[in-house]
Protein backbone atom coordinates (compact mmCIF):
# COMPACT_ATOMS: atom_id res chain seq x y z
CA UNK A 1 0.00 0.00 0.00
CA UNK A 2 2.80 2.41 0.92
CA UNK A 3 4.53 1.88 -2.41
CA UNK A 4 1.25 2.20 -4.30
CA UNK A 5 0.48 5.54 -2.64
CA UNK A 6 3.99 6.93 -2.95
CA UNK A 7 3.54 7.49 -6.70
CA UNK A 8 0.92 9.93 -7.92
CA UNK A 9 -1.51 8.27 -10.30
CA UNK A 10 -2.19 9.50 -13.84
CA UNK A 11 -3.85 12.92 -14.12
CA UNK A 12 -6.86 11.25 -15.73
CA UNK A 13 -7.34 9.00 -12.66
CA UNK A 14 -7.22 11.82 -10.08
CA UNK A 15 -9.15 14.14 -12.43
CA UNK A 16 -11.96 11.62 -12.97
CA UNK A 17 -12.18 10.75 -9.27
CA UNK A 18 -12.30 14.42 -8.24
CA UNK A 19 -14.99 14.88 -10.90
CA UNK A 20 -16.93 12.09 -9.14
CA UNK A 21 -16.56 13.95 -5.80
CA UNK A 22 -17.95 17.14 -7.41
CA UNK A 23 -20.79 15.14 -8.93
CA UNK A 24 -21.38 13.21 -5.70
CA UNK A 25 -21.99 16.41 -3.72
CA UNK A 26 -24.46 17.52 -6.35
CA UNK A 27 -26.26 14.18 -6.50
CA UNK A 28 -26.56 13.74 -2.73
CA UNK A 29 -26.96 17.22 -1.21
CA UNK A 30 -27.43 19.37 -4.32
CA UNK A 31 -24.45 21.60 -3.53
CA UNK A 32 -21.39 22.84 -5.40
CA UNK A 33 -17.95 21.88 -4.11
CA UNK A 34 -16.03 24.62 -2.32
CA UNK A 35 -13.34 24.64 0.35
CA UNK A 36 -12.96 28.32 1.16
CA UNK A 37 -16.61 28.30 2.24
CA UNK A 38 -15.59 25.83 4.97
CA UNK A 39 -13.05 28.25 6.42
CA UNK A 40 -15.60 31.04 6.13
CA UNK A 41 -18.23 28.92 7.86
CA UNK A 42 -15.88 28.13 10.78
CA UNK A 43 -15.03 31.84 11.14
CA UNK A 44 -18.69 32.86 10.95
CA UNK A 45 -19.51 30.38 13.72
CA UNK A 46 -16.56 31.50 15.87
CA UNK A 47 -17.51 35.17 15.56
CA UNK A 48 -21.22 34.42 16.02
CA UNK A 49 -22.09 35.57 12.52
CA UNK A 50 -23.68 32.13 11.99
CA UNK A 51 -25.68 30.06 14.52
CA UNK A 52 -24.14 26.70 13.54
CA UNK A 53 -21.60 24.98 11.35
CA UNK A 54 -22.97 24.16 7.91
CA UNK A 55 -22.05 21.43 5.44
CA UNK A 56 -19.13 23.43 4.07
CA UNK A 57 -17.32 23.32 7.41
CA UNK A 58 -17.87 19.55 7.56
CA UNK A 59 -16.50 19.22 4.04
CA UNK A 60 -13.37 21.06 5.20
CA UNK A 61 -13.05 18.79 8.26
CA UNK A 62 -13.35 15.87 5.84
CA UNK A 63 -10.44 17.22 3.76
CA UNK A 64 -8.29 17.26 6.90
CA UNK A 65 -9.45 13.74 7.82
CA UNK A 66 -8.97 12.32 4.33
CA UNK A 67 -5.47 13.71 4.12
CA UNK A 68 -4.70 12.20 7.53
CA UNK A 69 -5.91 8.79 6.31
CA UNK A 70 -3.63 9.15 3.28
CA UNK A 71 -0.71 10.10 5.54
CA UNK A 72 -1.28 7.02 7.72
CA UNK A 73 -1.69 4.62 4.80
CA UNK A 74 1.21 6.06 2.78
CA UNK A 75 3.50 6.07 5.81
CA UNK A 76 5.08 9.36 4.81
CA UNK A 77 4.24 12.98 4.13
CA UNK A 78 3.91 14.26 0.56
CA UNK A 79 5.92 17.31 1.62
CA UNK A 80 9.48 16.22 2.25
CA UNK A 81 11.64 19.07 3.55
CA UNK A 82 10.84 22.64 4.47
CA UNK A 83 8.30 24.62 2.46
CA UNK A 84 9.22 24.95 -1.21
CA UNK A 85 11.00 28.02 -2.56
CA UNK A 86 10.38 29.97 0.63
CA UNK A 87 12.51 27.85 2.99
CA UNK A 88 15.14 27.31 0.27
CA UNK A 89 15.48 31.07 -0.26
CA UNK A 90 15.18 32.40 3.27
CA UNK A 91 17.50 30.35 5.40
CA UNK A 92 17.84 32.78 8.33
CA UNK A 93 15.04 33.75 10.71
CA UNK A 94 12.79 31.32 8.83
CA UNK A 95 9.92 31.40 11.30
CA UNK A 96 9.55 35.18 11.00
CA UNK A 97 10.28 35.60 7.28
CA UNK A 98 8.69 32.46 5.82
CA UNK A 99 5.86 32.61 8.37
CA UNK A 100 5.31 36.26 7.42
CA UNK A 101 5.18 35.46 3.71
CA UNK A 102 2.71 32.60 4.32
CA UNK A 103 0.53 34.75 6.60
CA UNK A 104 0.30 37.49 3.94
CA UNK A 105 -0.23 34.91 1.18
CA UNK A 106 -3.00 33.29 3.21
CA UNK A 107 -4.69 36.66 3.76
CA UNK A 108 -4.60 37.37 0.00
CA UNK A 109 -6.02 33.89 -0.67
CA UNK A 110 -8.84 34.36 1.86
CA UNK A 111 -9.76 37.91 0.85
CA UNK A 112 -9.39 37.28 -2.86
CA UNK A 113 -11.38 34.07 -2.94
CA UNK A 114 -14.20 35.60 -0.88
CA UNK A 115 -14.34 38.51 -3.31
CA UNK A 116 -14.28 36.20 -6.36
CA UNK A 117 -16.89 33.89 -4.86
CA UNK A 118 -14.64 30.84 -4.75
CA UNK A 119 -11.15 29.37 -4.86
CA UNK A 120 -9.57 26.75 -7.13
CA UNK A 121 -12.18 24.28 -5.88
CA UNK A 122 -15.27 26.52 -5.80
CA UNK A 123 -14.69 28.36 -9.06
CA UNK A 124 -12.17 26.08 -10.79
CA UNK A 125 -13.75 22.68 -10.20
CA UNK A 126 -17.33 23.37 -9.08
CA UNK A 127 -18.16 26.53 -11.00
CA UNK A 128 -16.51 25.52 -14.26
CA UNK A 129 -18.09 22.08 -13.93
CA UNK A 130 -21.44 23.84 -13.68
CA UNK A 131 -20.64 25.82 -16.82
CA UNK A 132 -20.82 29.16 -15.01
CA UNK A 133 -19.35 32.04 -17.07
CA UNK A 134 -18.37 33.86 -13.85
CA UNK A 135 -16.32 30.86 -12.73
CA UNK A 136 -14.65 30.51 -16.14
CA UNK A 137 -13.70 34.20 -15.89
CA UNK A 138 -12.37 33.83 -12.33
CA UNK A 139 -10.49 30.62 -13.18
CA UNK A 140 -8.90 32.10 -16.30
CA UNK A 141 -7.87 35.16 -14.28
CA UNK A 142 -6.34 33.31 -11.33
CA UNK A 143 -4.51 30.88 -13.59
CA UNK A 144 -3.03 33.67 -15.72
CA UNK A 145 -2.09 35.88 -12.76
CA UNK A 146 -0.62 32.97 -10.72
CA UNK A 147 1.51 31.86 -13.68
CA UNK A 148 2.72 35.43 -14.27
CA UNK A 149 3.35 36.01 -10.58
CA UNK A 150 5.30 32.73 -10.26
CA UNK A 151 7.58 33.72 -13.15
CA UNK A 152 8.01 37.14 -11.51
CA UNK A 153 9.00 35.55 -8.19
CA UNK A 154 11.38 33.21 -9.99
CA UNK A 155 12.96 36.13 -11.85
CA UNK A 156 13.23 38.52 -8.92
CA UNK A 157 13.72 36.36 -5.84
CA UNK A 158 14.13 32.62 -6.38
CA UNK B 1 -26.93 15.35 10.31
CA UNK B 2 -26.94 13.19 7.18
CA UNK B 3 -26.01 16.23 5.10
CA UNK B 4 -23.00 16.90 7.31
CA UNK B 5 -22.04 13.23 7.18
CA UNK B 6 -22.17 13.24 3.38
CA UNK B 7 -20.17 16.48 3.24
CA UNK B 8 -17.57 15.00 5.62
CA UNK B 9 -17.32 11.79 3.55
CA UNK B 10 -16.91 13.61 0.22
CA UNK B 11 -14.47 16.03 1.86
CA UNK B 12 -12.51 13.03 3.12
CA UNK B 13 -12.33 11.53 -0.35
CA UNK B 14 -11.29 14.91 -1.77
CA UNK B 15 -8.56 15.31 0.89
CA UNK B 16 -7.27 11.81 0.15
CA UNK B 17 -7.19 12.45 -3.59
CA UNK B 18 -5.42 15.81 -3.45
CA UNK B 19 -2.83 14.24 -1.15
CA UNK B 20 -2.35 11.31 -3.55
CA UNK B 21 -2.04 13.73 -6.47
CA UNK B 22 0.64 15.53 -4.40
CA UNK B 23 -1.13 18.90 -4.58
CA UNK B 24 -0.10 19.34 -0.95
CA UNK B 25 3.53 19.71 -2.04
CA UNK B 26 4.32 23.40 -2.74
CA UNK B 27 7.10 22.37 -5.15
CA UNK B 28 4.60 20.42 -7.29
CA UNK B 29 2.29 23.44 -7.51
CA UNK B 30 5.23 25.70 -8.36
CA UNK B 31 6.31 23.38 -11.18
CA UNK B 32 2.78 23.57 -12.55
CA UNK B 33 2.61 27.38 -12.25
CA UNK B 34 6.02 27.68 -13.95
CA UNK B 35 4.60 25.52 -16.77
CA UNK B 36 7.10 22.74 -16.13
CA UNK B 37 4.42 20.15 -15.36
CA UNK B 38 0.95 19.99 -17.01
CA UNK B 39 -0.52 17.59 -14.40
CA UNK B 40 -2.68 20.20 -12.59
CA UNK B 41 -4.19 21.55 -15.79
CA UNK B 42 -4.95 18.11 -17.23
CA UNK B 43 -6.40 16.95 -13.91
CA UNK B 44 -8.65 20.03 -13.68
CA UNK B 45 -9.79 19.65 -17.27
CA UNK B 46 -10.69 15.99 -16.69
CA UNK B 47 -12.53 16.77 -13.46
CA UNK B 48 -14.50 19.60 -15.06
CA UNK B 49 -15.42 17.39 -18.04
CA UNK B 50 -16.60 14.53 -15.80
CA UNK B 51 -18.67 16.76 -13.49
CA UNK B 52 -20.06 18.84 -16.38
CA UNK B 53 -21.25 15.80 -18.32
CA UNK B 54 -22.51 14.02 -15.20
CA UNK B 55 -24.48 17.06 -14.08
CA UNK B 56 -26.06 17.43 -17.54
CA UNK B 57 -27.25 13.80 -17.33
CA UNK B 58 -28.69 14.31 -13.82
CA UNK B 59 -30.52 17.49 -14.82
CA UNK B 60 -31.81 16.04 -18.08
CA UNK B 61 -33.28 13.13 -16.13
CA UNK B 62 -34.72 15.59 -13.61
CA UNK B 63 -32.97 13.66 -10.86
CA UNK B 64 -33.50 14.55 -7.21
CA UNK B 65 -30.67 14.83 -4.69
CA UNK B 66 -30.50 11.65 -2.64
CA UNK B 67 -30.46 13.29 0.81
CA UNK B 68 -32.43 16.50 0.28
CA UNK B 69 -34.98 15.33 -2.27
CA UNK B 70 -34.50 18.61 -4.17
CA UNK B 71 -34.42 18.69 -7.92
CA UNK B 72 -30.74 18.71 -8.91
CA UNK B 73 -29.86 22.13 -10.29
CA UNK B 74 -26.79 24.26 -10.81
CA UNK B 75 -26.70 28.01 -10.54
CA UNK B 76 -24.63 29.90 -13.05
CA UNK B 77 -23.79 33.57 -12.91
CA UNK B 78 -22.50 36.25 -15.24
CA UNK B 79 -18.98 37.61 -14.77
CA UNK B 80 -18.65 40.77 -12.68
CA UNK B 81 -15.57 42.91 -11.95
CA UNK B 82 -15.29 41.28 -8.52
CA UNK B 83 -14.63 37.90 -10.13
CA UNK B 84 -11.58 39.31 -11.92
CA UNK B 85 -10.30 41.48 -9.05
CA UNK B 86 -10.82 38.78 -6.42
CA UNK B 87 -9.27 36.07 -8.57
CA UNK B 88 -6.22 38.25 -9.22
CA UNK B 89 -5.72 38.92 -5.49
CA UNK B 90 -6.20 35.22 -4.76
CA UNK B 91 -3.67 34.28 -7.45
CA UNK B 92 -0.90 36.42 -5.96
CA UNK B 93 -1.35 34.64 -2.62
CA UNK B 94 -1.53 31.27 -4.40
CA UNK B 95 1.76 31.87 -6.21
CA UNK B 96 3.56 32.93 -3.02
CA UNK B 97 2.33 30.02 -0.88
CA UNK B 98 2.10 27.59 -3.81
CA UNK B 99 -0.99 26.29 -2.12
CA UNK B 100 -4.70 27.04 -2.03
CA UNK B 101 -7.43 26.41 0.60
CA UNK B 102 -7.86 22.62 0.20
CA UNK B 103 -4.14 21.70 0.07
CA UNK B 104 -3.44 24.08 2.98
CA UNK B 105 -5.90 22.10 5.14
CA UNK B 106 -4.45 18.80 3.87
CA UNK B 107 -0.90 19.97 4.62
CA UNK B 108 -1.83 20.18 8.28
CA UNK B 109 -2.60 16.45 8.36
CA UNK B 110 0.68 15.81 6.53
CA UNK B 111 2.51 17.40 9.45
CA UNK B 112 3.47 20.57 7.58
CA UNK B 113 3.31 23.06 10.43
CA UNK B 114 4.10 25.97 8.09
CA UNK B 115 0.49 25.64 6.97
CA UNK B 116 -0.60 27.07 10.34
CA UNK B 117 0.66 30.48 9.15
CA UNK B 118 -1.23 30.16 5.86
CA UNK B 119 -4.40 29.00 7.61
CA UNK B 120 -4.16 31.95 10.04
CA UNK B 121 -3.74 34.23 7.03
CA UNK B 122 -6.78 32.76 5.27
CA UNK B 123 -8.91 33.42 8.37
CA UNK B 124 -7.56 36.99 8.59
CA UNK B 125 -8.33 37.56 4.91
CA UNK B 126 -11.89 36.28 5.31
CA UNK B 127 -12.35 38.38 8.46
CA UNK B 128 -11.07 41.42 6.56
CA UNK B 129 -13.58 40.71 3.80
CA UNK B 130 -16.46 40.45 6.29
CA UNK B 131 -15.46 43.73 7.97
CA UNK B 132 -15.19 45.41 4.54
CA UNK B 133 -18.64 44.17 3.54
CA UNK B 134 -20.16 45.19 6.88
CA UNK B 135 -18.63 48.67 6.54
CA UNK B 136 -20.05 48.98 3.01
CA UNK B 137 -23.52 47.99 4.24
CA UNK B 138 -23.28 50.46 7.16
CA UNK B 139 -22.19 53.26 4.81
CA UNK B 140 -25.02 52.47 2.37
CA UNK B 141 -27.57 52.39 5.21
CA UNK B 142 -26.26 55.69 6.60
CA UNK B 143 -26.49 57.23 3.12
CA UNK B 144 -30.08 56.06 2.68
CA UNK B 145 -31.05 57.38 6.13
CA UNK B 146 -29.39 60.76 5.45
CA UNK B 147 -31.23 61.11 2.11
CA UNK B 148 -34.54 60.23 3.80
Amino acid sequence: MEDFLSHRPGWYVIGALIGVVVLGLLATINERIGVLGGYSNVLERATERAPRLGWKAWFLFGVVGGSLVFRLLAGHSTVHHGYGWLTRTFTHDQTVVVGGFLLVAGALIGFGAKTAGGCTSGNGLGGCGAGSPASFTATGTFMAVAIGSSFLIKGLIA
Amino acid sequence: MRLRGAAFAFGGLFGFLISWGQFTDPDRIRQMLLLEDPYLYLMMFTSIAVSFLGARVLMRRRARALLTGQLVRQEVSRPEPRHIAGAAIFAVGWSIADSCPAPIAAQLSQGVLWSLFTIAGVFLGILGWFRWQERRVSAATAGTTARA
